[in-house]
């Protein structure tokens, strides 16, 4: 390989996104233009070519003070990107001054630097302490209450103690789910910026989950109506232990809420577009709670749908917020950690999918989740 | 380099949108601290917010002034009229958005005089993070002419609404359950609703990019819930 062009490929390999920009005149709005920008730099400012407009791939202005000074002033600066969309990125940027270019053009070197596991880390943490110790309050107080009980006046009633012990049991037992929970979620977290790896059949997938599923339906007397999709196969890009952990959540969540006797419908669709799979086809208040950048990919969409009592209007944009329960769920036969949903919008989240709920008051509810499908070629993985 | 510059027809088409664009990105930097400062209680993020708005101004006036004056010297006809004119629409929506982030940076300076609201400032993240998205999509779909994001930003309108009828109640609950905050609350009402208006201007623009491309009107009304109705 010779060097200059060993050098290209160098660049183009580099992990942080860098730009080269070029200018004229400090008027000129659109004689400025990036004239090289590696894989990292075209993912991260989602432009195809290796060079246009600079306008056209950024406009934040904090970037663009930055390459004037550079360009201009001929000084180092620095500013921060932020991405907007599905997934917030922050980035340090830093704009160095490069010299003249061959046409007489200035140039400036433009690099970033990811700063959002720093900062994600930080946030987490917090929302992690304030949540858990109210989270967990609650239990902690029966408990102990019940025991300052047991050693009061009901220690020699043995239909008490039975009954207390009984208690609890299940406040411990709903302890040990919420820590689960929590630890699951705050893994899950963590991993939301890292892609996910392999290639899951999801058709497939759900098919167990759905099997797996059928004691539990039995047990609540409600009835799983579940239907493949026409294609063979859908494969989505994703990791298996997450995507299993999603269909479970929503599965459990419209068992539960499932009156007696009910059917929970639990549908399949491969090869549409992201509209098209967001869509629901009853006439409700529909939201979405997590939507992909647009992108042109083509999705398999799972929609789970019970007729349970749905979910008001009002309540819908904080669904997938941690430890939100609709009211009157908080208790009884129905509570749950209240963090089935959080999990299953950040596993989405990372895997660049979709999460639409649709649902109105009385009229059960349908959550919609579809994944980017893998391009794979089909005897490759048949072998698998 | 003394020469004079001499710029073609296009060139100056160019640049307009270019102005447009840059302004978009200053309009999305004021919009996202507006909303940060209010979530994180940010007393200094919120003044240079109010501090900044006259930036915005500046470039309304002076995008207004360059259009006028490219129409009158060089009398654009179809898709070049629709262009010139689409910039100075956009520019003016844009503007009024950052009306909106001024007053809501505002507002913040007086809010972050009472006791914080955890809850409710989560709401108003949220709803904040989904129209900065609007916003920004749509700019895009501007800057790259992409008529299909432009629609998908306009089909998308009730989505905002939603979370501002939850915001609603939210809030209702709290001035009912603790009166001291009341004027917090009420002053978070506002926040909410200028956020409403920002997503309502974000598909103003996406309707300003569908006439530039087409040269036909939308059709049809807006995809709206009622937002009274809930």
């Amino acid at each position: 390989m010779p060097a200059s062009q060993l050098y290209a490929t160098l660049i183009d390999a580099l992990p942080d996104p860098i730009l080269v920009v070029a200018g004229f005149e400090r008027d000129d709005l659109t004689g400025r233009r990036y004239i090289l920008a590696n894989a990292a730099g075209r993912e991260l400012l989602r432009i195809t070519a290796e060079e246009g407009m600079l306008l056209s791939a950024v406009r934040d202005p904090d970037v663009l003070g930055a390459v004037d000074k550079a360009l201009f002033d001929e000084v180092d600066a620095e500013g921060v990107y932020e991405t907007t969309g599905a997934q917030t990125r922050s980035l340090r940027v830093r704009a160095r001054w490069l010299g003249f270019g061959g046409d007489g053009a200035r140039l400036a070197l433009l690099t970033f630097h990811d700063e959002t596991e720093v900062r994600r880390v930080e946030r987490t943490r917090v929302d992690f302490l304030a949540n858990a110790s109210h989270e967990l309050r609650t239990p902690l107080a029966s408990l102990s209450g019940f025991i300052e009980t047991l050693r009061g006046h009901a220690k020699d009633d043995p239909t008490a103690r039975e009954k207390f012990l009984g208690i609890m049991q299940a406040q411990a037992d709903r302890m040990a789910r919420l820590i689960a929970d929590l630890t699951s979620l705050s893994r899950i977290e963590l991993d939301e910026h890292v892609p996910p790896r392999g290639v899951v059949d999801l058709g497939l997938l759900v098919g167990e989950v759905v099997e797996a599923a059928a004691p539990l339906g039995a047990q609540r007397r409600v009835k799983l109506d579940w239907r493949p999709c026409a294609a063979q196969s859908a494969f989505v890009r994703g990791e298996r232990d997450q995507i299993v952990q999603v269909v479970q959540n929503l599965l459990d969540n419209a068992i539960k809420y499932s009156p007696d006797g009910a059917a929970v419908r639990i549908e399949m669709q491969s090869g549409i577009n992201d509209l098209t799979a967001a869509a629901s086809y009853e006439p409700m208040p529909r939201l979405s709670l997590v939507a992909p950048d647009p992108s042109g990919e083509t999705y398999a969409v799972l929609r789970v749908t019970d007729l349970g009592p749905g979910i008001a209007r009002q309540n819908l944009p904080r669904l997938s917020e941690r430890f939100y329960r609709v009211d009157g769920q908080k208790t009884g036969a129905r509570s749950g950690t209240g963090l089935g949903l959080a999990i299953v919008k950040h596993i989405m989240n990372r895997h660049r999918g979709g999460l639409v709920v649709a649902s109105a008051e009385g009229e059960g509810s349908t959550f919609i989740a579809y994944f980017p499908m893998a391009n794979v070629p089909a005897g490759v993985v048949k072998a698998s | 380099m003394n020469e004079h510059i001499v710029r073609s027809y296009e060139d100056e088409l160019n640049s307009l949108a270019a102005e447009c664009v840059r302004m978009g990105g200053l309009t999305e930097a004021q919009v996202a601290d507006a909303v940060s400062g209010v979530v994180k209680r940010n007393q200094e993020l919120a003044a240079s917010v109010v501090v900044r708005d006259d930036k915005l101004d500046e470039a309304e006036r002076d995008i207004e002034r360059k259009t006028i004056r490219l129409i009158a010297l060089r009398q654009p006809v179809a898709d070049d009229l629709r262009r010139a004119v689409a910039a100075m629409k956009v520019a003016n929506n844009l503007e009024r958005c950052g009306d909106l982030a001024k007053n809501i940076a505002k507002r913040t300076l007086v809010i972050i005089e009472s006791d914080p609201l955890t809850p409710l400032t989560r709401s108003i993240e949220r709803m904040g993070k989904l129209v900065l998205g609007r916003l920004s999509s749509v700019i895009d779909a501007y800057s790259r002419s992409d008529l299909e994001r432009a629609l998908a930003v306009w089909s998308q309108d009730d989505e905002v609404d939603e979370h501002y009828n939850s915001l609603f109640r939210e809030l209702l609950t709290y001035m009912m359950g603790d009166p001291r905050t009341i004027t917090a609350c009420a002053h978070m009402l506002f926040v909410a609703k200028n956020l409403e208006r920002i997503g309502d201007h974000a598909t103003n623009i996406a309707e300003i990019v569908h006439y530039e491309i087409t040269g036909a009107e939308m059709i049809g009304g807006r995809p709206k819930t009622d937002a009274l109705k809930a």
